[in-house]
Formats: structure tokens, sequence, C-alpha cells
């Protein structure tokens, strides 16, 4: 596919006279790297592959998109290695999760990287869902509270569970985490074997693996993580699973009101980065703005090709990419809470979890 | 049923297909006997190929890779006794010390036949397991893979070896390399010392590299010149049909345990190897040879081996939960042509099922074919002197170390660990157990507690923990009721051939140093949380008991017998230095420097041959990392290319 996108752009290159607007100078052809701080297979590296010929065909010049991995650490060594390599010349991005926010908003020692300062240049949703084992007599959402047996079963609350464990927070729900699983899969299975009875997976693996469950009436969808509305806040539907209520309505359907408080910002700040902004190209902080347009443009050109409409469909339940520029101003409020919140953050993490700081 | 076999099979054979296939199965081979680069290296490879073709092309590909490396990494452990892949460590132990009695033939023709049945075996699983596995695999709960953990760690207690409080202190110490990193009871980061690198804990292929092949690689330098002592002989394949076929039974029985270790995702191709080694020297009427040359260790790890990593597929295709690393990236593989594994894949996909099926047995059987042809070949390269193998096959062990992280800590790693199992090696201490603690450190205790949280104490009554128990309760009873009847059973004490004669020396540094590391693990692990200092806990207070115990034998009897004649202490410490010389100058420089002090200094080849050689090995390396698409380290002090 490589070596086709590079003949394609050698004979783009030479036939057609590309009209030279004056941003294509700021970045056209050559190589692209894009770091993914995570192994090779996983969600992170497949998702980043799956971007690849789209930015591919879209950048000006068709350049070569290199998709790189540089695991370790829980993904700070390739973001700190990111913070000290980039060139804020727009061709090695950052492509990363949630996993290398929560340090940096928790500010663990070992993080070397300023992720609020850097730029972003695209963020791809990557919303969650809840869904509950029927054993627990839960129907739907409204009747949560009423359950019993709730068992959640997790990786680590101080990393990709803490969005979850918050949603818990915020609903006021009484919950037994069982935290240590290997991953996110073999918590789905733990979860299809009767361990746990609820679980959190991300929208597109619930597309794929947990409707059958839903369809064979072992499993019972309850909400999902939400989208950010017109407003900024969290509130909107997951578009990939329009029929289910975000957590903002739930907390509605149980209390009548809307969620407020220091549960709820901390919820908001954590889940944005998780779901809203999940997986999210960064560039060098002093990246000139005429390349973080060409991001931008290149991303809603992305979004506008009926190829990647297809193929969206079929991999993601149809997300569509978010231009840095309308991503960029939530990610670096999420990626920078008040002091409020991180204390909250850290007083949860370390009484109920026994997190270090 | 077979109406679609017998479609993916024709599917199969069309000519860019099948291409494909023997493409990635060469590349496997190639991979496979690389040290230290496995299943994981050689499908992260071939990954930007797959799209070249059509997607059963694509996939062929991977499959052919995978489905061989088990059995090429045979040729190197046997041959140089480092192992070509972490999972075939008792392969280097017993092969190796056959081929130094001038058997590698033998062990040669079982190791590839086992390798052969247990893809097939692995095969026969996919195709006829996959209606069937998904309760089999739903039934293995937390607490059922935490007593799998547990049968192998206990199996494993039988490579102790004649000493018995340096094999226990050799385990310790591996449980503690294991525990290194995020405990899974709580949010601590244990033995972290403040680094990033080290959050994650240590990679297999680094320790097991580390433990077996930077030792091998000092011996062949010190030894300079000279030719291998004994000439391996590969021409009579018929002595390893025979003894192949004497112990088909083992085979099939090691492929089982493969198998199922293929089920359990996390524990994996290494912990089932050793369990089907020590169910082989279980039922060993003599077990003797153990250690120094036993075709049945061959037989029962390789046969396992490969079972395991085509097993592997079992949940990956079944609930998209890969089985181990390599199987993560099929998994991705899957993903990027539109196919969502599941076990609806089953019913919607058969040909796709079928095709998997057939490309795994075919390219087992091609492998080991090919495997036979290649052999004397390759075993012409014993006959050539070790400083000029020793070269590339160190860079392509730094290669694999680095991997793992791509950080120069890979590398200082590496070479650490390596002085680790060099001192292991000339102190006599048994380096195998160190590797079974590592491998199963990380499952057992996070299994355990899992387990501990979801079930409590009622985990004990579950039938499958019951069964799983029985496999280590009735052979230690069958054991005890035999003593006690004074039945005569074994045949002295097992004594593994990677111990060496003990060097006083290096018994008296190692003793200390282990000494030293326990000692101050024992210190950190106080201000863990409760959870997770326990499995800690349990491999320090005896491994600082075992290393005193150690360390005051040796003094009692003195550190006489310094060998002056004994020059490995100086190889060791020039390719440390190289590691240091990577990290100040790059990884361009440095190599120059110590292939010139290699080939000259310790192969003394000539001026005009040495370099062309010299030059052949570093544009063969470069070509290897441009391949895996990863740039040199550069250096921290200068980066001069």
């Amino acid at each position: 596919m490589k070596l086709l996108t590079v003949g394609i752009a050698a004979a783009v290159f030479g036939t057609a006279a590309l009209p030279a607007q004056a941003q294509d100078a700021a970045l056209s052809g050559g190589t692209i790297e894009v770091v993914v701080p995570f192994s090779r297979g996983g969600a992170t590296f497949v998702s980043a592959k799956f971007l690849e010929p789209f930015f591919e065909k879209h950048l000006p010049g068709n350049p070569d998109v290199r998709v790189v991995d540089r695991p370790g650490g829980g993904s700070i060594l390739g973001a700190n290695w990111f913070a000290q390599n980039a060139e804020p010349d727009g061709r090695t991005l950052l492509f990363t999760t949630s996993s290398t926010a929560n340090p940096y908003v928790l500010e663990k020692p070992e993080v070397e990287y300023d992720l609020a300062g850097f730029r972003v240049a695209y963020s791809h949703p990557f919303s969650a869902v809840a869904y509950v084992a029927p054993s627990t007599g839960v129907t739907s959402a409204a009747d949560i509270k009423d359950a019993s047996g709730l068992i959640y079963g997790g990786i680590a609350a101080a990393a990709s569970d803490l969005p979850g464990l918050l949603s818990f927070e915020v609903l006021g729900l009484d919950i037994r985490s069982v935290l240590g699983f290997p991953g996110r899969g073999p918590v789905r299975l733990a979860f299809e074997r009767g361990e746990t009875t609820l679980d959190y997976q991300f929208t597109p693996v619930y597309l794929t693996q947990v409707r059958q469950l839903v369809e064979a009436g072992k499993a019972v969808p309850l909400w999902t993580g939400g989208a950010v509305a017109e407003d900024g806040s969290l509130t909107a539907r997951d578009p990939i699973a329009p029929d289910l209520p975000s957590v903002a309505e739930v907390h509605e359907t149980l209390y009548g009101t809307a969620p407020s408080g220091i549960a709820w910002d901390a919820f908001e700040t954590i889940a944005s980065v998780t779901y809203a902004f999940g997986l999210t190209g960064y560039l060098h902080a002093d990246t000139p703005q005429a390349i973080l347009d060409v991001y931008s443009d290149a991303a809603r050109a992305i979004n506008a090709d009926p190829e990647f409409q297809t193929a969206s469909e079929d991999v993601t339940g149809g997300a569509r990419l978010v231009p840095g520029s309308e991503a960029e101003p939530a990610i670096r409020a999420a990626l920078q809470p008040s002091a409020e919140v991180k204390t909250y953050l850290r007083d949860l993490l370390s009484t109920k979890y026994n997190v270090r700081f | 049923m077979f109406d679609p076999a017998l479609v993916a099979l024709q599917a199969l054979l069309e000519p860019a297909r099948l291409a494909a296939l023997i493409a990635g199965m060469l590349a496997g081979m190639v991979f496979g006997m690389l040290p230290g680069l496995g299943g994981v290296a050689a499908v992260s490879i071939l990954l930007p190929f797959i799209y070249l073709a059509d997607d059963y092309a694509g996939l062929a590909l991977l499959l052919g890779a995978i489905s061989v490396v088990y059995t090429s990494d045979t040729i190197t452990s046997v041959l140089l006794g480092a192992p070509g892949s972490p999972a075939s460590a008792p392969t280097a132990i017993e092969g190796h010390a056959l081929a130094k009695q001038g058997k590698a033939a033998s062990a040669l023709g079982v190791g590839f036949l086992a390798s052969m049945v247990g893809g097939l075996v692995g095969a026969l699983v996919l195709l006829v397991a996959i209606p069937v596995a998904g309760p089999i695999v739903l039934a293995l709960g937390t607490p059922e893979l935490f007593m799998f953990a547990l049968v192998g760690l206990y199996f494993a207690s039988s490579m102790v070896g004649p000493n018995l409080a340096k094999g226990l202190a050799a385990a310790c110490f591996g449980v503690l390399l294991g525990v290194v990193g995020p405990a899974p009871a709580a949010a601590d980061f244990r033995f972290t010392f403040g680094q990033a690198y080290l959050l994650d804990g240590f990679t297999l292929t680094i320790v097991a590299l580390g433990l077996f092949g930077v030792a091998e690689v000092v011996a062949m330098l010190a030894a300079g010149g000279g030719i291998a002592q004994e000439r391996s002989e590969i021409q009579r394949w018929g002595d390893g049909f025979r003894a192949f076929w004497q112990r088909k039974w083992l085979v099939l029985r090691a492929s089982v345990i493969g198998v199922f270790g293929g089920f359990v995702p996390a524990v994996g191709a290494s912990a089932s190897t050793w369990v089907a080694y020590a169910d082989a020297m279980r039922s060993a009427k003599d077990k003797s040879r153990f250690g120094r040359g036993e075709i049945r260790g061959i037989a029962a790890s390789e046969g396992a081996n490969n079972a395991t990593i085509i097993a592997d597929l079992v949940p990956t295709l079944l609930f998209s939960v890969p089985g181990g690393p390599a199987a993560a990236i099929f998994l991705g593989a899957l993903f990027s042509f539109g196919y969502y594994p599941g076990p609806r894949m089953v019913s919607e996909n058969p040909d796709l099922m079928y095709l998997i099926v057939w490309s795994v047995a075919l390219a087992s059987v091609l492998g080991a074919a090919v495997c036979f042809a290649a052999t004397p070949v390759i075993a012409r390269l014993t006959r050539i002197p070790f400083a000029i193998v020793a070269a590339p096959l160190l860079l392509v062990m730094v290669l694999g170390a680095y991997q793992a992280t791509r950080d120069v800590g890979d590398i200082f790693l590496l070479f650490a660990i390596g002085a680790i199992g060099w001192l292991m090696k000339h102190a006599g201490w048994p380096r195998a157990p160190a590797l079974v603690g590592f491998v199963l450190a990380q499952p057992m205790e996070q299994y355990f507690w899992l387990t501990w949280q979801i079930h409590g104490w009622g985990f004990l009554a579950r039938p499958g923990v019951l069964v799983i128990a029985a496999l280590i309760l009735v052979p230690l009873l069958v054991g005890l009721v035999r003593r006690s009847l004074r039945v005569e059973t074994s045949v002295g004490p097992v004594k593994p051939a990677d111990i060496q004669v003990e060097k006083p020396l290096a018994g008296l540094i190692l003793a200390s140093l282990m000494t030293l590391a326990f000692a101050y693990a024992a210190w950190e692990m106080i201000g863990f949380n409760t959870d997770s200092r326990l499995l800690p806990a349990l491999a320090v207070v005896p491994g600082l008991v075992f290393s005193v115990a150690v360390l005051a034998g040796r003094l009692r009897s003195g550190i006489d017998g310094f060998d002056p004649g004994f020059r490995e202490p100086a190889y060791l410490g020039a390719i440390i230095l190289y590691a240091v010389g990577v990290w100040a100058v790059g990884f361009n420089l440095a190599t120059v420097g110590l292939l010139a002090w290699m080939l000259f200094g310790c192969a003394g080849m000539r001026p005009i041959g040495g370099t062309i050689y010299g030059a052949a090995v570093f544009g063969g390396i470069h070509g290897l990392f441009h391949l895996m698409q990863y740039a040199p380290p550069a250096g921290a002090l200068i980066d001069l290319i």
C-alpha cells in the first residue's frame, strides 16, 4: 500500500501542477512520522495504521506517512521521546490516548513532556459504552441504583479506568472494583465468565464484540461516556451509539438534576481527554500556524472522503476526525484542570484506590 | 463441513497466496534462528508487506512466519546454546549439551519433527476446537489461570539442580526481576528507581537473551580464533527420526500441554514449554541425563512451544483477545482487513477460518522440511572461528533487545543481565529457574489477586482448580508413597549442564551481589501497600536467606584457586564498554569499534578480509534496522553519524 501510494504521489507530483497555496509550501510531500507510544498490534497502533493511507492521500504533496511504535512506561517513554526529539516542522506527530494525558494531569514524576503545550493536529473520538450483566437485575440505566452485586473489572485506577471510576462517583453508585487485569480484552472475558458484572468497552469494541452479547440477552447496555455538546460540556450523546444516554443524562434520570460539583468537573476533565478526544495527534509546541492549518484542512478533507466514510463505518461505527483547530481549546482546558479538581483526583485515588503520589 | 475446507485449500494454493505463505515462512525461519528475535519481530517486520496483494495473501504471509519460528529456533539453540527464542531455553540446555557430545543430528531431527507435530496439533485444534473451544476458554476463570501459573512454577522446580540453595536463590531472583514495574493489586510501582524506563518492568526477550545469550557470546570471543572443539556431524538424520518415533507419545502429550498454554492468555509459550519439559522429566525412568543432554527434553519443549503459538490463535479468533504478542499483531492485521474475530466469525467467514488452518498446517510441514535441508549448510558455521560468528550474533542480540522499547536502556539492561547470567554460569547457579521465575511472576501475582478479590477462599472449591491442583498433588503423593515404601527411583541428583565448574571469585561476587540486591529489595519493600508486598516478600525473604547461605559457604571454603588463564572477564568488560559507547557516541561509531576489536583483536582476521567481512556485518545489521523501520540509537554526548 505504501509503495502504491508513493507511486501515486510521484505521478501526481510529476503531472498535475499543484495549485500552490501558500500553506502547502509549509508541509508538502516527504516523510511524516507518527509516533505511537504503545506496541504494534495495540488499539492505538491499529487506529494510526487505519488513518495512515487517508493522511497520505489528503495531506499536500502526498507525503509518506510512517507509523512508528515507541512503547514503554505505559506510553510515558514514547511521549518523553517526542518531547525531546520532535522538531516544529510538522513532520513528527505523537498519536496517543489518555494513558499519556492522565499521568500528565496527575503530575507523575516520570513525565517529561508538557502535553498542554503541544499543538493539536487532529483528534479522533473514542467513546466507551457501559454495560451490565442481567444477573444484577438491571434492565436499563434507570434502575442501576437498585442493582445488587455490581463488580467492575479494570486495569489500574490512575490510568485508563479513571473516567469509568469517576462516572460511578458522579452517579453515586456503590460498586466493587476489581483492578489488576492485564487488559480490556481479558476484562471482557471475565465479564462473559460472570466474574465481573459491570464493564466499560470502547465503542468500536462494543459494536463488534459486545453487541452480540446484548442480542443474546447476556448483557444490558447502560450509557456511553458521552460526547462534547455545542456549549463544550460533555453532555451530548455519542454519535456512534446514539441510542444510549450519556452519563449526564443518566444523572438527570436518577436525580432529576443536571450533574454538577467537583465529581462532575473531574469526570468531565478526564472523560473529555479519554473519550471525546480519545486519540489525538500532537505536534511540537512551536509548530507554525500554517502547518497546523494544513492538518486541520486534511482532517476535514478526510471526513468528506466517501472512501473514509465507508471504511470508518466498518471499523469505528462511523466516527469522524475533529480538526485540531476545533479540538485544541477543549483539549488544552481539559489537560489543565483547576487546583480543586487535581486535589479531588489525588484524594480519591489515594484514599479509595491506594494510589501513591 | 469439509466443503468450505476444500474451497479454502484451493484459495490458498493460488500462486500469489502460496508465494506469500512461503515468503512468510522463510522470514519466520530466519527470525527464529536469530537469537532473541522470535515471532513478534518476524510479524512486525512483515506487517508493512501484508497489503501488497489481497487479504488472504497478507494473512498467509503472517501465518507462515508464526508457524515456523519455533521450528527453526531449534538450530540456534542446539548449535550455539543461545535460545533462538525465549520459549526454547530448555532446547538450548539439552540440545547444546547433545551437540557437544556429537549428537547434534539427533537433537535437531527430534526438534524439527516435534515442532512440526506441535504445529499440526495446533492446526487440528484450530480446526475441530474452534466450534467447541468457546466454553473451554470461558471455563478457565481467573482462579484456573492462577493455578496454571502455579503448576508451571512447581514443575520448574525440577530445574533447580544439585545445589538447593543456589537453585532456589536463582528462582527467587527471577521472581524479583518479574515484579519490577507496576503491581497488579495496588497502585504501586516497585523497584523502578524513578526511571520511566522501568515503569513497564523488564521484557522477556531481554531477560532471556541476557541470562543465556551474552554468556555464550563472551565464551565464544574468549575462545578466539580457535575452531570448535568437536565438529558437529549433521549427516545421519535416521537417528533423529528413530529418536523421534520412540518419543511420539511424549511429543503428542507436550503438544496438548502447549495447546492449553495457548488457551490461557498471558501464561503463554514460555510457561507451557517448561511445564511440558517438567512432564518429560517426571515421566522419565532415568532422570540422570536431564540437563546434560536428554533428547526427551527437546522433544517435549519443541512440541509444546509450537503448539502454543498456534493455539494462541484460538482466543484471538474466538474472543478478539490475543493469546500472545505475535497473535496480537495478527489480530491487528485482521482488523485492518475488516475482519472482526468473535464467535460469529466462525460461522460468517468459514473460508477464512479454514484458510488459517491450512496455512498453519502447510507451513509447519514445509518449515520442518526446509529446516532439515538447510541445517547441513548452517552447521558449517560451527567450523569457522567462534569469534567471527560472535560479532554478528552480538549485534543481532542488541537489535533484538532494542526492539523492546527503542530506548538505550534496553541495551544497558541486556548487558547488565548478561553480566549476571555470565556470573551465574561461572558461579554454578542454574539460570533456568531464574528465567521461569521471571516468566511466571507476573501472571501468578496478577491472577492471584484477581482471584482473591473476586472469589476469596471460595476459589479453592472450584472444580477446575481442583483438577489443576491434582496435577501437582498426585505426583507429589505418589512420590511420597514410593519413598515411604523405599522404592529406589532416582538415579542420583540432576546436574544441569548449564552449570560450569564454579569459579571461586565469580561465586563470591555473585553471592555478594545477590545478597545486596535482596537486602535492598527487602528494605524498599517495606514502603509498599500490603497487597503489593506479598509476592515480592515470598521471593525476597527466602532469596536473602539462600544467598546469605551461599555467600557464607563461599567465604568458608575461601576464594583460592584463582585461574589467571581465565580471560573471559576482560571480554565481558569490553562488551559492557560497548554498551556505554553506544550511549555516548551512538550505535554506528561504537559498533565500528566493536567490530574492529572483535574481528582483528579476537578473531585475528587479516586486514582486507576482516574489513570486507566487518563492512558486510555492519551493512547487514543496518539492513535489519531499516527493515524494522527503527533508527539505530544516537549518541547522548556526541552524535557523529
